[in-house]
């Protein structure tokens, strides 16, 4: 089985650049971080997409007819004569509706959270424990054969200060 | 000069920036690490006495006279006609506003990107989950019959009967539910790098415990990148939703007809109180968890300062919102409300409680406008202290000066706690520290990638490294 290849870089900047360098040559790369580097990537290797939006909406219209739903369709089911109050009351049912519409919000911001970004995964993979701690990684995967003293300089050049070749059977949590 | 760059965030450019974290001293990506997982691997025998001395506390106070209370019946409480809301229900109020300024500030301060939030967020959310929790607890101890509470939720049943949404108490079942649903979630998924980094550093059963929490958080871009754009949709959620929560309890007294209880104001009065006391309860744990926990480069004189000044603005707001609560009330000049007023501010041993209040929630933060005090640690632990003494007065008066004189003078009576009352709210404090103990030995409490933020991004171009 071919191995990927891991570089640590102490500096964020080398990182990215080294990132830049291998993605322009066709390779499929990971970059590993401590800490989010979601605008200096994107500034270097241009705009992600946020598709966690269209869910987040969604769920939100999704939770205002289910508490419309709940309130209005139990009342008409079960009707309670409150003093000659309205069996169909607006107030309350916008209230309860408004918390129902955040509810069900949150949990499709969760769930689509959870799909994205392919978590929970128990499953080995590729990681070294001093990513969470103060070095930054790019994982070089895919067809390497032939590839790896190329992909090795780069990293070389741009200031890795480790390099290694990894399986997935090395996952280490 | 070692330097570190932090991103502009609307434009995403690089900037350099001076390596000192604010507590002044330079810190390493690894010490943060070390310390704080050091809060939850090295335990002294302070904590275990705090410890024991909080559920023996929680034990004692809160579960042994509930006990009595629901083996006896709600009788040996001080409830009775005409105020059937007393303390428990003062305490449900003061701890669900004590819930508002961890979940909300942090979102706030998530928003607007307010780099002081970092190193004390963790906490201040873990607070509003453990507050809400208890506020939560007050109602099952409060219903009389608490193993009916299942008849509150929304779902086809034999007894054929559905739900009265019209009533506020109903609104509060589900804003207060969803409220402790999105705080846990704002919690947990804000915490998990630090998780993953914790199940990095320890062995046995805390190892198992920690992969499993991670969920297998490996810190890819991908990972990163979308729990930055959830994480911002909670915090989003979480702005109007705080704000709803508190202004529905107030809607509890409001929508009443009781004199002293009817006013407009009280959506607005509720939310600012609930802020209010919640920024001071965050002040007075911080003084404890800093020291405790010995993380004071971490939790500084800075963060003290900044919610000083949040605090003093606090006050300002709600003393103006105090101030026409009662003027509006005396302007009105109904006899009713006339004497709802006389009796809370002029009576004993009303009176006492309420210019005590007055005292702690306006004139003694007043102390904030010096920087002097809002960085002495001595004057943070006094005013904070004052004010949550001071809002749980303004519970308390609200809800025992307004049922006991309603509008028929022969049904007035006055409201005095029992001893199952009192203890139990002491418990309800001890119920709260153990959970907060047992939390900062459980969970990471200081965030360490957002310190690490805070730290700075090494950068190899314009300096070395931190």
């Amino acid at each position: 089985m071919d191995k990927a290849v891991l570089g640590l870089f102490t500096y964020a900047d080398e990182l990215l650049d080294a990132a830049k360098r291998l993605e322009g040559s066709g390779y499929d790369i990971t970059i590993f971080s401590p800490i989010p580097l979601g605008h200096e990537i994107e500034h270097k290797l241009g705009p992600r997409k946020n598709h966690i939006k269209y869910f987040t909406f969604i769920g939100s219209v999704a939770g205002l007819f289910f508490g419309l739903l709940l309130t209005l369709g139990t009342a008409a089911m079960y009707v309670l004569p409150r003093g000659g109050r309205p069996i169909w009351s607006i107030t309350p049912t916008l209230l309860m509706s408004y918390e129902t519409t955040i509810l069900i919000g949150v949990f499709f911001t969760l769930a689509s959270f959870l799909f994205f970004s392919k978590l929970p995964s128990f499953s080995r993979k590729i990681y070294d424990p001093v990513i969470n701690v103060d070095s930054f990684g790019l994982l070089i995967d895919g067809n390497l054969r032939g590839k790896y003293d190329e992909v090795e300089r780069i990293l070389r050049d741009h200031g890795a200060n480790e390099i290694k070749r990894v399986e997935e059977t090395e996952y280490n949590s | 000069m070692a330097t570190h760059h932090t991103s502009d965030y609307q434009t995403g450019e690089l900037k350099s920036r001076d390596l000192s974290y604010p507590s002044g001293g330079g810190i390493s990506y690894k010490e943060v690490n070390e310390d704080v997982v050091r809060t939850m691997t090295q335990t002294g025998k302070w904590y275990y006495l705090a410890l024991a001395g909080a559920v023996s506390g929680f034990l004692a106070f809160w579960i042994l006279p509930w006990a009595y209370q629901i083996y006896k019946g709600q009788g040996v409480s001080g409830l009775n006609t005409p105020d059937f809301w007393g303390i428990y229900l003062t305490n449900f109020v003061f701890w669900i506003g004590i819930s508002h300024s961890g979940t909300l500030l942090s979102a706030i301060l998530f928003i607007t990107k307010t780099p002081w939030r970092r190193s004390i967020y963790r906490s201040a959310e873990a607070m509003t989950f453990f507050s809400v929790a208890t506020a939560a607890v007050f109602i099952f101890v409060h219903m009389g019959r608490p193993w009916n509470f299942y008849w509150t939720m929304p779902y086809p049943n034999q007894r054929q009967l559905w739900l009265n949404f019209q009533s506020p108490l109903m609104f509060d079942v589900f804003a207060i539910s969803t409220y402790a649903t999105s705080s846990m979630i704002f919690l947990y998924f804000g915490s998990i790098p630090d998780l993953a980094a914790v199940r990095d550093r320890v062995t046995g059963w805390r190892k198992q415990v920690y992969s499993a929490l991670a969920l297998g958080w490996r810190g890819t871009d991908s990972e990163w990148h979308w729990l930055f754009k959830a994480y911002t949709f909670f915090a989003v959620f979480i702005i109007p939703l705080a704000v709803s929560v508190h202004s529905i309890v107030s809607w509890d007294f409001a929508l009443s007809k009781v004199p002293g209880l009817a006013k407009t104001i009280f959506a607005p009065y509720f939310v600012v109180g609930a802020i209010y006391s919640g920024s001071a309860g965050i002040v007075t744990l911080m003084v404890i968890f800093r020291k405790a926990m010995k993380i004071e480069k971490y939790i500084t004189l800075n963060h003290f300062d900044k919610l000083g000044m949040l605090l003093l603005v606090m006050s300002l707001l709600w003393s103006y919102i105090n101030v026409v609560e009662v003027f509006t009330g005396w302007y009105a000049n109904t006899s009713a409300e006339n004497e709802t007023l006389i009796y809370r501010m002029f009576t004993t041993p009303y009176a006492y409680m309420f210019w005590l209040m007055i005292f702690t929630n306006t004139i003694l933060p007043l102390l904030f406008i010096f920087k002097k005090c809002r960085t002495s640690i001595l004057a943070c632990v006094v005013v904070s202290l004052g004010i949550n003494v001071g809002m749980w007065l303004e519970r308390y008066l609200i809800l025992t000066t307004s049922l006991p004189r309603k509008f028929l003078p022969y049904m007035w009576h006055d409201y005095i706690p029992s001893w199952v009352e009192i203890s139990m709210t002491l418990g309800s404090f001890c119920f709260f520290a153990m959970l907060f103990l047992l939390f900062v030995k459980l969970w990471p409490s200081v965030s360490i990638y957002e310190v690490k933020e805070d730290i700075g991004i090494p950068m190899r171009k314009g300096g070395g490294h931190h």
